[in-house]
């Protein structure tokens, strides 16, 4: 922070968007492997 | 009571393809063409993820609230299905909702966290839906789960309005709502198009995560097999 600016922070933006993207992909990932259990419960 | 049914229709991975495809170019926008922000520098680029998030974790709420109402109006489990889909999305959005703004309020207001209105009404939200689908887990009547979650859901939704207005009623640290018409026009292109990709992304779930929830009712809801007397005799 200077002079009520804030100065740098990429780190922060990159966290943020890394995050993002993660949560999604491990979110769909969780998706399509309980959509495969699912289907195979219902078969037996 | 209706019976669910499971889609096989291709819409949900065009969604997520399309999704990807649209938070690759706004994101790609947003960090690299757009210009910094004045007086948050590079920090504000984080807005571009944050502020979508937020718009469609509040239809995902909305959704959960109709699929509820509509439940206890038409007894049908394809709408219970939907609900909880509709709450495990939202539990999502909301926990990522709070990372990205904890990770914004670092850098601009010095903490991670603050009991401000708007954080707090979030968190009240958040760990309402996680209860709700905690007590989904919990119970094992398919129907007095149904019906004790839609009542859970309607009670939490009442705290969505309070998110919404918190920054309005009350003295918050947290900065008015962001839309188009409150920001830069060069800030435009990237959050429309993250906002659309978070949509997309966001509906292409609720239709895969209903599928998995109709299934698991199909099964739970199927008639029990008819004993033929020798089978019975035997359990006997």
């Amino acid at each position: 922070m200077n002079q009520g600016v804030v100065t740098g922070g990429w780190e922060f933006v990159w966290a943020a968007y890394s995050l993002t993207a993660a949560m999604f992909l491990i979110y769909g990932v969780s998706l399509f492997l309980r959509r495969k259990g699912a289907k195979h419960d219902q078969r037996h | 009571m209706e019976m669910p049914r499971v889609s096989t229709s291709r819409t949900p991975y065009v969604l997520l393809a399309l999704g990807v495809a649209c938070l690759l170019t706004g994101s790609y926008f947003g960090l690299f063409v757009a210009p910094a922000e004045e007086y948050m520098g590079n920090v504000q680029r984080i807005m571009y993820v944050h502020v979508p998030t937020a718009w469609n974790w509040m239809l995902s709420v909305l959704f959960a609230f109709g699929c509820a109402v509509v439940f206890l109006f038409k007894n049908d489990m394809n709408w219970d299905a939907r609900l909880e889909a509709g709450l495990e999305v939202g539990a999502l959005m909301a926990f990522l909702l709070c990372c990205q703004g904890a990770i914004w309020a670092k850098p601009t207001w010095g903490v991670w966290w603050d009991w401000d209105p708007r954080l707090t009404s979030t968190a009240v939200l958040l760990f309402s839906l996680l209860g709700i689908v905690a007590l989904r887990h919990f119970v094992d009547d398919p129907v007095k789960r149904a019906i004790w979650s839609a009542v859970a859901t309607i009670v939490a939704s009442i705290d969505l309005p309070i998110v919404y207005m918190s920054v309005k009623w009350w003295n918050s640290l947290h900065q008015q709502q962001s839309t188009p018409q409150t920001v830069s026009s060069q800030f435009h292109l990237p959050l429309r198009v993250n906002a659309f990709g978070v949509l997309f992304l966001m509906i292409g779930f609720l239709m895969l995560r209903s599928r998995i929830a109709a299934m698991r009712l199909q099964h739970e809801l199927a008639a029990p097999p008819v004993l033929t007397g020798e089978e019975a005799g035997e359990l006997a």
